[in-house]
């Protein structure tokens, strides 16, 4: 009875044990994107891209579970800072991917860094964010320096432009982006006419168009606005017969900002758009065409990714690999990323910077809308 | 023509354009605010379900099932967008409204319009998806040139809408039995009733008559938008602004104050910058408040609506 009811002891203890071991061994993902307001067609792109990752990952990775939960950050500097406050309280997180839109990102930055929690950023573009010395961010989508510099490049070097116009959203991303462009372009003797700005309620741009069209000779338009304005700038910029797409002569250039259908939407309007993208679903690599794959059987055939799915698909593979190289925690997973060398993914092979910004952009290209709207890859860096 | 005469004919176009869409969505408010006395949250997402409803009927409806022309079905779906703005006018009248209004509470009715914004938001998020729909008019591809101006066919199409709805607006008020029944009730509820004014019918119709509106707003607005379930949220702040400025319940206040609003927007971006429209607008609105409180048209009571 005695031997019985030890053995029983020890049964319980061992199996409390292995219980507690195996609860331990999870790996906590918050994850803080815009599921409401007028940014939440990211929310739902990142999380198709996650959801994906989670299931090929179902698993676990080296013995650990990925668990992850969402929060609603609503692009919103306020609201972010709730939702990053609330998942650190509650969930624990041992690494938070977000946010996309810049200001919100920024917001989230110093509450995560002070919790020494890792911040994983796929999409947000200011400068900022890398910059203030925050020893647990990083970011693999390019930053503004990185998106515009071959912009500057492409439109002095390829396209032979002395006059730029250039088109941005008043946000921090939308000014980040506007400087990187400016400051070289002029530094390189180029000339810009007017730096226009607007805020994210602009829906028509046919004022705008018109003042566009009023200033003289226009070579190029870096653009830098979210899909939806896009779209309408680019209609109203045909209209007024500034660019290609409508009989001018007048360029537009953008930034990864455009997913991929951007050029459909905009219908020929876009024609002779050209941009930079990080994610192709035509490029080669077998990562890329292994998640285009598996997404469209996820998703539905006539589905195609766009870089904010593919950006979250990665986020979760690269925390995977970390913890592959035994990462468990917060500390480990960011000792883990700032020993990345070449890691690949489906946006590129990522290695950190000293200041957790990614710095191989080898995959970044350019790409040009045909009259047919497809894309056309073309072979300037 | 002059470069700068050119550039000030096509600003102008430009802003009348803007203007008349402004005024399609403020219409709806100030009715409801001239015979109800009050302000209505919920316009926004009447007229984002009008733009919407206009989406799928013309293109899922009207050229697919019924294998209209695109123009046809774009017009046809103006029509469904305006009858569905009623139809929900009156559904959510008779289901939320109406029955506060019974109880005789001012403050009920007044946040029942904001839980019914909430409502509709997220209904739509959940039908409909965050991610923006792209929703072309057929006119939009055709553009005008005169001499050196351009306008393309949908903001001719937009113009001239706008111009038979607030003329057939304000021929119903001048001339039907209703219209002065309504204008009556506006002036004065109670003696109204005294009279044999059925009051919950002509607000049940201001409700109606102001969602149509929404909705037709929403159909002219849809190509113009970035379509998601929150696209009449970008709209609905100048309209408000458009309405104080006007003179709030005064329609021929809004009407001039939409226009004015859209033209100072077109010659804020051409002059000063398209970031400095919101300044300027919200401007010219305390501008409004502290000089002429009462709005552009200063306010008598009996001539509202």
């Amino acid at each position: 009875m005695k031997f019985a009811s030890k053995l029983a002891l020890g049964c319980a203890i061992a199996v409390a044990s292995f219980v507690s071991v195996a609860q331990d061994r999870v790996v906590r993902i918050g994850v803080a994107m815009p599921i409401s307001g007028p940014g939440s067609y990211f929310g739902v792109m990142d999380k198709e891209g996650i959801e994906l990752a989670l299931e090929q990952l179902k698993s676990g990775v080296n013995g650990y579970k990925l668990q992850v939960q969402y929060e609603d950050s609503a692009c919103s500097p306020l609201q972010a800072t709730n939702a990053v406050k609330r998942m650190l309280d509650q969930f624990k997180p041992h690494i938070v991917i977000g946010e996309e839109c810049s200001d919100a990102s920024l917001a989230i930055a110093p509450i995560l860094n002070d919790a020494k929690v890792v911040q994983l950023n796929v999409g947000s573009v200011t400068m900022k964010l890398t910059e203030s010395g925050y020893k647990y961010t990083f970011r693999i989508f390019p930053n503004a320096e990185q998106q515009s510099a071959p912009l500057v490049k492409v439109a002095r070097g390829v396209l032979k432009a002395q006059t730029a116009v250039i088109l941005h959203e008043k946000t921090n991303a939308g000014n980040d982006n506007a400087e990187g462009f400016k400051k070289p372009f002029e530094a390189q003797g180029g000339k810009v006419l007017a730096d226009i700005d607007f805020g994210r309620d602009v829906n028509d741009f046919t004022a705008i168009a018109t003042r566009i069209a009023s200033l003289g000779k226009v070579d190029v338009l870096p653009t830098f606005a979210l899909e939806g304005q896009q779209v309408r700038l680019a209609q109203a910029l045909a209209q007024a017969k500034i660019v290609k797409g409508g009989g001018g002569n007048a360029v537009q250039i953008g930034s990864i900002w455009l997913p991929y259908g951007f050029d459909q939407k905009a219908g020929e309007a876009a024609q002779g758009y050209v941009r930079i993208v990080q994610f192709d679903p035509s490029e080669k690599r077998k990562v890329v065409q292994d998640f285009v794959k598996a997404f469209k059987a996820k998703y539905g055939q006539d589905k195609v990714p766009t870089h904010i799915n593919a950006h979250a698909y990665d986020a979760i593979l690269l925390i995977a690999e970390a913890v592959r190289r035994g990462a468990h925690d917060s500390e480990s997973i960011r000792d883990a990323f700032s020993k990345f060398k070449d890691v690949e993914v489906t946006t590129g092979r990522i290695t950190f910077d000293a200041k957790g910004q990614t710095s191989d952009l080898s995959v970044v290209h350019f790409v040009q809308t045909q009259p047919d709207l497809s894309w056309k890859a073309l072979s300037w860096q | 023509m002059s470069d700068l005469a050119a550039l000030v004919v096509q600003q102008s176009l430009n802003g009348v354009y803007l203007g008349c869409l402004y005024v399609m969505v403020a219409l709806g408010l100030t009715l409801i605010y001239g015979v109800l006395n009050q302000i209505n949250f919920a316009h926004a997402d009447f007229v984002t379900v009008g733009a919407f409803t206009a989406f799928f009927a013309a293109t899922r409806f009207a050229t697919k099932v019924l294998g209209l022309p695109d123009a046809a079905g774009y017009l046809l779906s103006i029509i469904a967008a305006t009858g569905m703005g009623a139809v929900l006018g009156l559904a959510i009248n008779a289901a939320v409204f109406a029955p506060l209004r019974e109880r005789g509470d001012e403050l009920r009715p007044l946040i029942a319009t904001i839980g019914v914004s909430v409502l509709l938001e997220n209904a739509q998020l959940a039908l409909f998806g965050p991610i923006p729909y792209q929703f072309d008019s057929p006119f939009a591809r055709e553009t005008i040139r005169i001499g050196r101006v351009f306008f393309s066919a949908q903001s001719l199409l937009v113009v001239l809408i706008s111009a038979a709805s607030i003329g057939a607006l304000y021929a119903f008020l001048r001339f039907t039995f209703l219209g002065k029944a309504l204008r009556a009730v506006a002036q004065d509820r109670e003696t109204a009733g005294l009279m044999g004014i059925n009051q919950g019918l002509l607000i049940g119709l201001t409700i109606v008559i102001a969602s149509a509106l929404a909705g037709m707003a929403g159909a002219l607005l849809g190509p113009v938008l970035v379509l998601s379930p929150f696209a009449g949220a970008s709209v609905i702040v100048k309209a408000f602004a458009i309405v104080i400025i006007g003179g709030f319940g005064n329609m021929q206040g809004t009407i001039i104050a939409g226009i004015l609003v859209g033209i100072i927007e077109a010659f804020t971006v051409q002059y000063l910058g398209s970031g400095l429209i919101d300044l300027v607008v919200f401007v010219l609105l305390l501008a409004m408040l502290v000089v002429r409180p009462t709005g552009l048209i200063a306010e008598r009571k009996e001539e509202n609506v």
